[in-house]
């Protein structure tokens, strides 16, 4: 009935400008005596429409380039659609494995700091979470060490508790339930079971299958931009499945 | 423009907290902390009083005063612009990857360097009362010359973070235009000497935005005057079309920074 995240007809495009990386003055004074045309245009998401129920897992599927980050970072507001609508209704928090977005010069506690005031979080909320989130994330003395001496699964217990503390409507997660401990693991789930019976709205993104069977309630296959498959996780997935083994991926 | 500074309003106390860890990086683990930052002015008004007041014999009255009012506020320019336009680049990590509002990295160094600047206004304060030179009621102007440096300076390191994220070799060209805009910056110098001694100049540094700000700086805590409210006029005339610029052409290309970073 009522819907979390509404995406109606996005798409996205990348419109690079035509400049080499590392360019130098000499470049753009050659690129404007020349009149180079702009660079390519890469549409990373075309005319993507589904939409998300309140209390409910979407899971995201796709190869390598489908669109799938792009589609994240779309519903979390970092990027701006091209064409059509984007309705998120309630707070977002990001958790992504590319870029926590923690300086490695920083100790945990600063991190987390930023972290939720980059957020958006009030000042005297962050002070009133930041015990939980140091509890939570079982980081212990780490916590004024900094990030650099984290070990990588220690970095992302963090980034779990800053955005399972800051408690969103819709919780983003891109590729994250991979690393930690087996014991961190199951305080994950068990944190998200709990965030989802509280009527909370997850959209998770993950090379996993069986994840997005066991978990979501629906799936959403994204191939080259294209939703190529929505609806039932085990039918999307199997669709999903069959052409993988049918067509192999280009040089993975 | 609206948005761009509802959006470093919506994120002030992230700024805080910010320029706060850049400070305390900065003192943390030296035991002279603050009196580093003035020691770089302080070197420079001994060695120029020393060149131009003792050597040239420019007969200034008070003229270790005069460095430091100029000198003070043209390190928090320069050094603003320098760590301003690298910002983007520094700050890889969150841009594009993360809800970190880019715009935000730039106002960190500009800041930072501005709070160093604030701090080293009582030393010339001090300078100024043990030289016997009365500063006057003009000192209420002060806020009002802060203000157009910021702008100014806040326009040119939004403008030169951007276009360093696609083309790196401009960060040494603006090295060098900053240690050339502090030259044609009247600091050891005075703007009347110029129209005195090579009026045709006089038009030319006129032009430069940032003169008319230090000039104010050196009406306020030398002179005990009030600044030229035209040249000031036209420095913020200059600082809001850079800034307007800078936040355009930002705008414009945020969302391919994090494919050239």
């Amino acid at each position: 009935m009522s819907d979390a995240i509404r995406v109606t007809s996005v798409t996205k495009r990348f419109k690079l400008p035509n400049i080499p990386k590392n360019a130098t003055v000499k470049d753009f004074v050659i690129r404007t005596i020349r009149r180079a045309p702009g660079g390519p245009v890469v549409d990373a998401l075309k005319n993507v429409s589904f939409s998300v129920e309140r209390g409910s897992m979407l899971g995201v599927i796709g190869r390598n380039g489908s669109g799938k980050t792009t589609l994240m970072r779309i519903i979390a507001g970092i990027l701006q659609p091209d064409e059509g609508r984007i309705v998120v209704d309630g707070t977002v928090a990001p958790l992504f494995a590319l870029g926590t977005g923690f300086h490695p010069d920083l100790t945990g506690r600063e991190s987390a700091r930023i972290e939720l005031l980059a957020l958006g979080v009030s000042r005297e909320a962050v002070a009133e979470l930041m015990p939980r989130i140091l509890t939570f994330s079982e980081i212990g003395e780490f916590a004024d060490a900094p990030i650099r001496a984290y070990s990588a699964g220690m970095t992302m217990r963090l980034a779990f508790s800053v955005a399972m503390c800051v408690d969103p409507d819709v919780l983003l997660l891109d590729e994250v339930l991979a690393v930690g401990d087996e014991s961190f693991a199951r305080k994950c789930l068990a944190a998200i079971e709990d965030f989802r019976h509280r009527g909370k709205t997850i959209v998770l993104v993950t090379h996993d299958a069986s994840k997005i069977e066991a978990w979501c309630d629906t799936a959403l296959w994204l191939d080259r931009g294209d939703v190529a498959g929505y609806g039932d996780p085990r039918s999307v997935v199997a669709a999903y499945q069959a052409l993988s083994t049918e067509v192999p991926p280009e040089a993975v | 423009m609206n948005q761009y500074f509802a959006t470093i309003y919506r994120y002030r106390w992230l700024i805080y907290e910010l320029v706060l860890r850049n400070l305390r990086l900065r003192y943390r683990g030296s035991i002279l902390g603050f009196a580093w930052t003035l020691a770089n002015p302080l070197l420079f008004m001994g060695v120029y009083t020393l060149v131009f007041s003792v050597i040239l014999k420019n007969g200034m009255a008070n003229f270790p005063l005069y460095l430091l009012a100029g000198i003070v506020p043209c390190t928090w320019f320069a050094s603003g612009l320098a760590q301003g336009a690298t910002s983007i680049l520094d700050g890889r990590l969150y841009v594009g990857k993360t809800l970190f509002p880019s715009e935000v990295l730039v106002v960190v160094p500009v800041l930072t360097n501005g709070v160093n600047f604030a701090l080293s206004l009582p030393f010339i304060a001090i300078v100024a009362l043990l030289l016997h030179v009365h500063l006057g009621w003009s000192l209420l102007m002060l806020p009002v010359v802060v203000l157009v440096e910021l702008i100014l300076l806040q326009g040119l390191a939004t403008l030169f973070a951007t276009v360093n994220v696609f083309y790196r070799d401009v960060n040494e060209l603006l090295t060098y235009a900053i240690t050339a805009l502090m030259f044609l910056t009247p600091i050891f110098y005075t703007q009347s000497l110029v129209a005195t001694h090579v009026p045709q100049m006089a038009g030319i540094l006129a032009l430069n935005p940032l003169a008319g700000i230090i000039a104010g700086f050196q009406a306020i805590l030398y002179g005990g005057a009030m600044p030229d409210l035209k040249s000031l006029a036209y420095s913020a005339i200059v600082g809001f079309v850079l800034l307007a610029t800078g936040q355009w052409v930002f705008e414009r290309y945020r969302e391919s920074f994090s494919e050239f970073l």
